[in-house]
């Protein structure tokens, strides 16, 4: 941190906080607000004087509140920048009646107490978002009792304890007499892999971290007797499995079961531990004079607040959503935005240098050309046809579409963030926009042309081009049998399947129609696919209400890796086009045609009462 | 004890017996038996174990066994599992299978022969009914009609 607070190309804003963000990759303007030190960082000399004379005493955050800090302090020893900072919440003051001890301490006069917020505004080409993890709070778990015995403790405690700077210099003591535990007895999985309480997910940290902290005990007190009571240990890292057996072979017991609850003797303060002991089936009473909570991580309250800023998705576990898990794990489906640690996930330190390298890396071959090369599959809107009605901007998954309905502004499609699922050109009700490289006219032309012999015999599938077209490839490649009859429109997205492509196949003659897309979830246009299953419910409903079967309109999701799941809907497909009679789609046909017509003459009617209504206005004008 | 002496099936039983749903989930943490008032005074009673017993099929084990009826469904092993097992309303689909398969213990069995044949846990006969009509109390007959319904048992008293 020291390197990159000294870096020159690197401006690091610490108690700060980002206000808003806005604009698109290359173009991001970012508000920050620097929250006032109340000391001159570039004066502060960090000699300490001020602190020997402050009169506030309060909790150390950072040694986990096991020891106290004054009013004016530093952070943690290694802060950057090496200066001193106020908290200003428990501050006295600089009135002379009440404090300002510390301004006439300093000999430097860094001390300001005019200081205030500021705001900095800064024009940016890409975001890394790196908004870490916290930790979990064992409190709320009241069989192992974390607050109610003092010496039960959370593993950044003792993270605190055995740290050479931390509040006993290094020294684990206990809380209650102060004296080093001869028996040590660690929880696993506290708050991680739980349904109930905490998170379902595993933290992936805390398994390494109790055998790391098994080794440190073990080298500062080698009669220390250690018990760890684990679920599972997994030690799935490069030279992991290594440390664990050092850990063993040091004497430390490992015990398959977890404890049900933790008592305390009052006379000792020690700790009476019950848990069965699974390799065994015995159910073992354990003692501990110390007892610590392997305690797991989960996404900080904040990340809301930044998710909402750049537009980001969140996985069910709460953390942030990468565009793929495998091929794209640390961009965000937003071009230009990418995660860094634990913001993605849990991880530990390596994994975390891996990712921010990555993001690194990822970030400078975006800005190093200086231009950005887009794919030419864009939407673009005619601003005559235009009626300015703003479905296109509310459906767009990237905020990539710009429409003021106030000033009645048409639409315009921002082609850097478009990312081409086509969702605004298949919900536009005005057809003023054009998908470009999958045009209406490219579609319509493909439905007409499979379906221009025998319709009765095809079954019309469109396939999304990230999952259910690869779906198709992977059921083709794996030599899976389907009918083949099937008959595929590739599309980019789901989304961009419009009513009126499934009407033109039904009046075509297609006895059956399959949209199918990625599951939901998976979409690789952030969340476009659940704009196609609200179009398709809308179908459906209208469909019943034409008096057609809504069975022959079908809607699935099959991912690239379901190669068998698109042999099973093919089938599927195939035994529905078997029910439909050359008659029903004769009739299909008849109502549509109608409909169609009908449609026609409503329009023709609007269009000539938006002509008349002019006319209607003059005499009275 | 042989893999084909287990019933594969009997874990989907308890599955699909109302409360059983969630007996798959459970990944041996022995939370359950750790937290469990019974298990530290009677030998041999062991949530944990009597899951994966479920889950290898050892029906019969499982069924014939005594130590099914012990729980004091004092819920503090739902309290703490973190896969949701439910363990008490898991226990409460075994014994009612175990019920079924003529499994039940013989002292409830024994309370619903004498439920079956009077209606009451206690026989009212002649000498009671003289007790009552001396205490100005009204005669009370016995009616066991609707416990036979309920228990589903032959009127004739005896076990369907």
């Amino acid at each position: 941190m020291a390197d990159a607070g000294r870096h020159p190309n690197i401006t690091l804003l610490t108690n700060s906080e980002v206000t808003s963000a806005s604009g698109y990759v290359g173009n991001f303007e970012v508000r920050v607000v620097q929250k006032a030190r109340f000391v001159d960082e570039n004066t502060c000399t960090a000699c300490g004087d001020c602190v020997k004379v402050c009169p506030v005493v309060v909790p150390d955050e950072f040694n986990q509140g096991l020891s106290s800090r004054r009013a004016i302090y530093q952070p943690f020893p290694q802060a950057v920048p090496s200066a001193y900072v106020i908290d200003i919440e428990n501050c006295l003051g600089h009135d002379p009646i009440k404090c300002g001890k510390c301004m006439a301490e300093c000999d430097k006069k860094s001390i300001d107490f005019d200081m205030s917020d500021q705001e900095h505004v800064f024009k940016i080409g890409t975001i890394v978002v790196a908004t870490g993890m916290e930790v979990y709070d064992p409190s709320v778990l009241d069989e192992y009792g974390y607050t109610r015995h003092e010496n039960v403790l959370t593993s950044m405690e003792l993270e605190r304890l055995i740290n050479a700077g931390g509040p006993s210099q290094g020294e684990v003591i206990r809380m209650t007499d102060r004296k080093v535990p001869r028996s040590v007895a660690f929880i696993q999985c506290v708050g991680s892999r739980s349904l109930r309480r905490g998170n379902p997910y595993c933290s992936n940290i805390c398994c390494m971290n109790t055998i790391k902290a098994t080794l440190q005990l073990k080298e500062h007190y080698p009669d220390i007797e250690i018990k760890v009571f684990y679920i599972d240990i997994r030690a799935f890292g490069k030279g992991f499995e290594e440390m664990f057996r050092r850990s063993r072979g040091l004497g430390v017991r490992y015990i398959r079961g977890l404890p049900g609850a933790i008592q305390e003797d009052p006379a000792t303060g020690d700790l009476i531990l019950t848990a069965e002991n699974t390799a065994t089936n015995q159910l073992e009473t354990h003692r501990a004079e110390m007892v610590i909570l392997s305690v797991g991580v989960h996404p900080p309250e904040e990340m809301k607040v930044v998710q909402e800023m750049l537009t980001l998705q969140r996985h069910a576990d709460g953390f942030y959503l990468e565009a793929h898990p495998k091929l794209e794990p640390v961009d965000s489906a937003t071009r230009g935005i990418f995660f860094a640690g634990c913001a993605e996930g849990p991880k530990d330190i390596k994994e975390a240098v891996t990712q921010a390298s990555a993001a690194a890396a990822r970030a400078i071959r975006l800005m190093n050309p200086g231009k950005l090369t887009v794919e030419a599959i864009t939407a673009e809107v005619d601003s005559h046809k235009c009626t300015i009605c703003g479905i296109c901007a509310k459906v767009c998954p990237y905020n990539a579409i710009e429409v003021d309905k106030r000033s009645g502004t048409p639409a315009h499609v921002n082609s850097a963030a478009c990312a081409g699922c086509g969702t605004c050109a298949a919900e536009c009700p005005a057809e003023a926009i054009t998908m470009h490289h999958f045009t209406d006219r490219q579609i319509n032309g493909q439905i007409d042309a499979l379906l221009d012999s025998d319709p009765m015999d095809r079954i019309l599938v469109f396939a999304c081009n990230w999952c259910s077209y690869a779906g198709a490839d992977f059921a083709g490649v794996s030599r899976l049998q389907y009918p083949a009859n099937t008959r595929l429109i590739r599309t980019m997205c789901s989304g961009r399947v419009s009513q009126k492509f499934v009407w033109r196949a039904f009046e075509q003659g297609a006895p059956v129609v399959l949209v199918s897309g990625c599951h939901i979830g998976d979409c690789h246009y952030i969340n476009a696919n659940h704009w196609t299953e609200k179009r398709l419910k809308r179908m459906w409903k209208k469909m019943e209400k034409l008096g057609l079967r809504p069975e022959r309109l079908q809607l699935e999701w099959i991912s690239a890796a379901e190669g068998i799941r698109f042999q099973e809907v093919m089938d599927k497909m195939e035994r529905l086009r078997r029910e439909v009679t050359p008659d029903e789609v004769a009739k299909t046909q008849r109502i549509l045609a109608a409909q169609r017509e009908k449609e026609a003459a409503k329009a023709a009617a609007k269009a000539a009462k938006a002509v008349a209504v002019p006319e209607d206005a003059r005499p009275s004008a | 004890m042989l893999l084909n002496d287990c019933d594969p099936g009997f874990k989907h039983q308890v599955a699909a017996e109302p409360g059983g749903q969630g007996i798959k989930a459970c990944f041996a943490c022995a939370a359950c038996t750790a937290r469990c008032p019974v298990a530290g005074h009677v030998e041999g009673y062991d949530p944990r174990r009597l899951i994966r017993l479920v889950l290898l099929g050892r029906r019969e084990e499982v069924l014939a066994s005594p130590l099914i009826w012990l729980c004091s469904t004092c819920y503090s092993c739902q309290e703490v599992c973190p896969q949701q097992v439910s363990f008490t309303e898991v226990l409460t689909a075994i014994k009612n299978i175990a019920a079924r398969a003529g499994y039940g213990p013989p002292a409830t069995e024994a309370v619903i022969d004498q439920l079956a044949a009077h209606g009451r846990l206690l026989e009212v006969g002649e000498f009671e009914n003289q007790r009552r009509t001396d205490l100005g109390l009204p005669e009370v007959a016995e009616a066991p009609a609707h416990f036979q319904k309920v228990l589903g048992v032959e009127p004739a008293g005896g076990k369907s």
